[in-house]
């Protein structure tokens, strides 16, 4: 409600919206798609994409940061995997030097750096400027660990691990879900410079 | 300007030399501090273009000294207790938006004028971030004490806590998850400070040599921002991507608020300087 409410603060119609029904708050919406945005000042547009927090996100915003208030772990976990989408093609995708770019080129991912996983783990050997947030994914692919639950933690790493630090990459659309099973491609590969 | 310029990429060709080999240090690294010591400080020549513009009168002839005293005489220690409520513009205002309102309210330059504003609003502009940073290093020696004293203030204070922890965004980040959880952590390279606990406030405004460019803590805290991936309706870089906070805004001055009131006791040596 309240975001449609917003939406119609959008087309324009301001305060008047609000007190209208909302079948035709939603003809205005729809009427002046994608023209929207641009008429929203940069005030009500951060105020929205703050309000724009979901109730997983907000549980995880208590000082501890990584464990959820309010909703029990194991409800969260089991909500959090009901939201993954598998591709069509299965968990392991077939391109695998689109899933090395993904993992390893920032600039290649997009500018916005949406994969970039050496910024938080460490994997090929030659890539020596990684982070440590995350564990090193060097060998990961002969760890035995089935490409699903790789496929899974990229997708949604709240089914896991509830309030990680790991961005839920698949669940926001960052990465597409054909995206995410090239990247387990080429982690799992045993020709991956992070198995060998 | 121009000697600014040349300065600044004169060191900055052996700041990213030595950068690189100091990773992970966001508290002064000793290589910087070598070159304060040279006396080797490009954001002194953002100080000293500050000076200049703080002593030039604005449009009704009136300048910062014409109030404030010769050299800031009636500043000195004022950047130490902000971010704080003021009576005259009636709300909390951080370094940033002081200077605006002092500049519209009482030197006759206009807030309508889209060309002043772009001016003001621009990181290489000539007002806000030289004049940010004489300001704040008319406190230089001082200790940071700010005050919950005004109710806006406590209000502001508590919002910014609020925003410090709250998850939101295609990143589920929040500021708390980096420097906070992951304090002392690397992000590729670069080391993660806790800006809360390591009173870190006290060199800011800095001059960062990744960017060649003085930064004020109301930059920093809107750039951070970006990493978020904030969106209106659904995450897309391209079409829906929200990607800092407005300039002078609520959100800004909460969080500086927080941080500086964190960092009470430490003592102000600006310009930092930073990789």
């Amino acid at each position: 409600m309240k975001k449609i409410a917003l939406v119609g603060v959008v087309a324009g119609l301001g305060l008047l919206v609000a007190c209208q029904p909302a079948a035709q708050q939603a003809k205005a919406e729809s009427k002046k798609e994608g023209s929207t945005a641009k008429k929203l000042s940069k005030h009500e547009k951060f105020k929205i994409a703050l309000s724009n927090q979901d109730k997983f996100q907000k549980a995880c915003s208590n000082p501890v940061q990584l464990v959820p208030e309010g909703i029990d772990i194991e409800t969260f976990k089991k909500e959090m995997l009901k939201t993954v989408k598998f591709p069509e093609g299965g968990v392991v995708g077939k391109n695998v030097a689109r899933g090395e770019k993904l993992f390893g080129d920032p600039k290649k991912g997009g500018k916005s750096r949406r994969g970039n996983c050496y910024a938080c783990h460490c994997g090929d050997p030659n890539i020596i400027a990684c982070g440590n947030i995350g564990p090193s994914l060097r060998g990961y692919g002969k760890r035995g660990i089935d490409p699903k639950d790789t496929y899974i933690r990229i997708y949604n790493s709240w089914a896991i691990n509830p309030c990680s630090v790991m961005p839920r990459l698949g669940y926001h659309g960052v990465l597409k879900p054909e995206e995410i099973a090239d990247i387990v491609a080429y982690m799992h590969d045993p020709n991956s410079p992070l198995n060998k | 300007m121009k000697k600014r310029t040349l300065f600044a990429s004169a060191i900055l060709a052996g700041g990213a030399v030595l950068g690189t080999a100091a990773v992970a240090q966001e508290q002064l690294p000793t290589h910087l501090k070598e070159l304060l010591e040279l006396g080797m400080h490009p954001g002194h020549s953002f100080v000293d273009e500050g000076r200049e513009m703080f002593h030039k009168p604005g449009p009704n002839g009136k300048s910062c000294a014409s109030c404030h005293g010769q050299d800031g005489k009636k500043l000195e220690g004022a950047y130490a207790k902000m971010p704080r409520y003021y009576k005259d513009i009636g709300k909390v205002a951080d370094i940033d938006t002081r200077i605006l309102a002092c500049m519209t309210k009482y030197m006759g330059y206009d807030k309508n004028d889209k060309k002043f504003m772009k001016q003001f609003n621009k990181w290489s502009g000539p007002y806000r971030v030289p004049l940010a940073s004489y300001v704040a290093s008319l406190s230089n020696g001082q200790t940071i004490n700010v005050q919950l004293n005004h109710p806006e203030e406590k209000r502001m204070y508590k919002l910014g806590e609020k925003l410090w922890f709250q998850r939101v965004g295609a990143r589920d980040f929040s500021c708390g998850i980096c420097h906070t959880v992951l304090e002392g952590k690397r992000i590729r390279l670069q080391g993660l400070p806790n800006p809360v606990k390591e009173k870190v406030y006290g060199h800011w405004p800095a001059y960062r040599f990744g960017s060649d460019r003085m930064w004020t803590m109301e930059d920093r805290v809107r750039s951070c921002y970006k990493a978020y991936f904030l969106y209106i309706k659904q995450w897309d870089e391209k079409k829906d991507w929200v990607k800092k906070p407005p300039p002078y805004s609520e959100w800004v001055i909460a969080l500086e608020l927080y941080m500086k009131k964190a960092s009470n006791g430490a003592t102000v040596e600006v310009p930092g300087l930073l990789r």
